[in-house]
């Protein structure tokens, strides 16, 4: 089929927005990984729990604020309460992924890694059912984020026609991306991170607090993947499975990136989402095969991924 | 929406003997069609089959397979809804044959259908309902021929089931109207509202399994018998996609003049949202056979300005018109008095007709034979039994598929309902969308003249 350039530029941008939220999610996956040297099987559910805290959140936030006011000022105010709420969500988060590592994982870092897999698929079983005590079985959704950005005009003003919500994923990730490598490469914390993740016994001997570091990591890791969830639910619903698809879609991500390389997590997301989306454009059926295709390729070529493993470099 | 109600008890002359003859000779069959208040003196709870003496009082065990949660859960509750109502139904008229009453064990669909299946025959299921989906169907048919228990699915509505997968059936029947029926009704439906001249590209977004690849070949080869048009698009997403997008600018590229699209439940949700997000329904008019599934899910602002055309398989609430049938008015009210469902839809038919069409062919079978029948015998029963349900009359064909009028209508918010209805809806009866007996819906659709 004939694609014309503003589709090809929109497809583009679906894949680039679709990149920006597997990078949030993949990020926190491979931060652990890098340091902890721990493939956390429940970080999909994280996902999931911030998309359905994120909800609960929003309806919070708008319930004080109203709905978003005339003008410019009105209108700013709305979204950044809906940042807000995305930064808040995440936030609760934090406890979360502080009470796993210190409570479970820690017990466990010098056994095989067999065990660590484990743990974490019982921790995602765990999670299933908690937000099913919560939430209950239904998906739940809301409306008002998404509908109420989607009438800021934005990419209108350019001629395109292209929703306002993707286009404040696309803006939102990136100050993520620029974030994150600003705080591993330019803060002590980050650097205190990176050492460890370079060399654990070193970082011991000159004081640093492995413990300390690996639960911050963590609890890290959650708050990345409670930021995705609220980033990505709006558009859609939250159910009790929506952290299935996300998880392998990371799991993919750093595979192609180099297993715990913050780097290497962006540019496979990004590949991974426009190359997704390009496939849908010219052969929907390869929807889903598409990024494990990528996967596989690049594990033939460079079987370290494209950015090898995290130290150096974030 | 007609909400009129029409007085109690207006049996508008028939005599008692008359109505039960009418609907199957019984008050649980009265029950079902929703016929019970017609009957006077409040007999209904002991007039039962003819039960004769052979049979016990104790309760039969029916297990229900369906979606009971996440997205596929948002018609999969309303089909649990609708066979819990004819399950109390007949327990409140005393049970199956006047004696037994059902005890249903309803187990979620999820991900290991057929392990679920065959936990309810190793319980000693008596009669098992459901599922909801193609694929789960295809794959217990099979088994249920095997372990020669009565199985009558809601839905697992596949064109190929009784053509390929089971081709003989003896144990398993399916109450709902299946793919083609549906699809050639939306077919029909495009050519109804656009005009056959004026359809020249048509494109498709279908679940990424089975029955959205089954549905989207028979639209393909029924609308091209209609009209002259070529596709344009396919996409099929996976079941409970969060991002429709790709597939929603693929058809904004396109503007193809209908867009066909068999996506259910929460999809239908958030691809309706994405796509007027996208300012899709300036592109193109979206026909789609179980749209409407989500009636109670899809929000007010993404149907504003939304061109959606949705069938109603076989049963939509508001045909007849609530106020000019009353057991359909009987129907809505008990179904929006249960737990999630904002307004019954197909599905809760499906629940429904399902345990319906079973409980009335065993009384049937036990006025017959004077004793509570086999299985083999139910089987034979309900091979071209008919049967009222609040929908209308319905015939289970000697291909053990249900055939009943098929509905479509323009999918609109009604803020007074708090969820989506149907305007301007269309009735196409059975002898229009199936194929007769003994012939696949592949080579009916083929000897279409064009």
């Amino acid at each position: 089929m004939a694609v014309t350039p503003t589709a090809a530029l929109v497809q583009t941008l679906n894949g680039i927005q679709f990149g920006f939220i597997l990078f949030m999610i993949a990020s926190g996956l491979t931060v652990i990984l890098g340091i902890l040297d721990v493939l956390n099987l429940a970080h999909g559910e994280l996902f999931s729990l911030g998309a359905y805290t994120a909800i609960g959140v929003f309806g919070f936030i708008i319930g004080v604020i109203g709905p978003p006011g005339g003008g410019v000022v009105g209108t700013a105010v709305f979204v950044l309460a809906v940042l807000a709420a995305v930064l808040v969500t995440a936030a609760i988060l934090l406890p979360v992924g502080t009470l796993f590592e210190a409570v479970f994982l820690r017990q466990i870092y010098d056994r095989d890694q067999v065990y660590q897999l484990v743990l974490t698929f019982a921790l995602l079983l765990i999670l299933l059912d908690v937000k099913k005590f919560i939430w209950g079985d239904s998906s739940i959704r809301t409306d008002a984020v998404y509908s109420a950005i989607n009438t800021i005009p934005t990419s209108e003003l350019v001629g395109l026609n292209y929703p306002t919500y993707n286009v404040f994923v696309i803006l939102v990730g990136s100050v993520v991306v620029v974030g994150l490598f600003w705080f591993f490469e330019r803060t002590k914390t980050g650097r205190i991170i990176r050492a460890t993740a370079i060399d654990r016994e070193m970082a011991t001997a000159i004081g640093v607090s492995t413990d300390r570091v690996f639960t911050l990591v963590f609890a890290l890791g959650a708050f990345l993947a409670g930021f995705a969830g609220a980033m990505a639910v709006p558009p859609t619903s939250a159910t009790l499975e929506m952290g299935t698809n996300p998880l392998v879609l990371s799991f993919v991500v750093i595979v192609i990136g180099g297993l715990g390389s913050l780097r290497g997590a962006f540019v496979g997301a990004l590949l991974v989402g426009v190359i997704r989306s390009w496939m849908i454009t010219l052969y929907p059926p390869g929807e889903i095969a598409a990024p494990f295709a990528i996967m596989a390729l690049i594990l033939l070529v460079k079987p370290e991924g494209l950015f090898g493993t995290w130290g150096e470099t974030a | 929406m007609d909400s009129t109600a029409t007085s109690d008890h207006d049996n508008g002359g028939i005599g008692r003997r008359q109505l039960l003859s009418a609907v199957g000779g019984s008050a649980v069959a009265a029950a079902l069609a929703g016929c019970s208040t017609l009957l006077s003196d409040g007999e209904t709870a002991d007039q039962g089959g003819q039960s004769g003496d052979e049979i016990s009082d104790e309760p039969i065990q029916a297990g229900l397979l369906t979606f009971t949660r996440g997205a596929p859960g948002v018609l999969g509750i309303q089909a649990q809804r609708g066979a819990e109502l004819a399950v109390q139904r007949i327990n409140e008229a005393g049970g199956v044959g006047g004696q037994r009453e059902i005890e249903l064990d309803v187990v979620n669909e999820g991900s290991n259908p057929l392990d679920s299946y065959n936990q309810f025959i190793e319980e000693g299921k008596e009669v098992t309902f459901g599922p909801i989906s193609s694929g789960t169907h295809s794959q217990i048919a099979p088994e249920i021929e095997k372990n020669e228990i009565i199985n009558v699915s809601t839905d697992g509505t596949v064109t190929t089931l009784y053509e390929e997968t089971v081709p003989d059936p003896t144990y398993s029947f399916r109450f709902q109207n299946y793919d083609i029926m549906e699809v050639v009704t939306m077919a029909r439906e495009a050519v109804e509202r656009i005009g056959a001249d004026n359809i020249s590209t048509v494109a498709g977004v279908n679940p990424g399994y089975s029955f959205g690849e089954d549905e989207m070949r028979v639209f393909t080869q029924a609308i091209q018998k209609l009209t002259d048009a070529e596709i344009v698009y396919e996409g099929f997403p996976e079941l409970g996609a969060s991002d429709m997008s790709n597939h929603i600018t693929s058809i904004n590229n396109e503007e193809p003049d209908v867009t066909f699209s068999s996506l259910w439940g929460g999809d239908v949700t958030t691809f309706v949202r994405q796509a007027n997000a996208n300012d899709m329904f300036e592109n193109t008019t979206v026909f789609g056979t179980t749209l409407y599934s989500a009636a109670g899910d899809v929000p007010g602002d993404a149907l504003a300005g939304a061109d959606i055309y949705s069938g109603s398989r076989n049963y939509y609430w508001g045909k007849p018109a609530l106020g000019n049938w009353q057991p359909g008015r009987e129907l809505f009210d008990a179904a929006t008095q249960q737990e999630g469902v904002t307004v019954p839809t197909a599905h809760y038919m499906s629940g429904y007709g399902a345990v319906t069409a079973w409980a009335t062919a065993v009384e049937k079978a036990i006025d017959l034979l004077g004793t509570y029948p086999s299985q083999e015998q139910i089987a034979q029963v309900l091979e071209g039994h008919g049967f009222f349900t609040p929908a209308g009359y319905h015939n289970m064909a000697e291909d053990h598929q249900g055939a009943s009028n098929s509905f479509a209508g323009q999918m609109v918010y009604d803020d007074d309902l708090g969820a989506a209805r149907l305007d301007d809806v269309n009735t196409y009866a059975a002898t229009e969308t199936a194929p007769p007996p003994g012939v696949t819906g592949s080579d009916w659709l083929d000897s279409w003249s064009a």
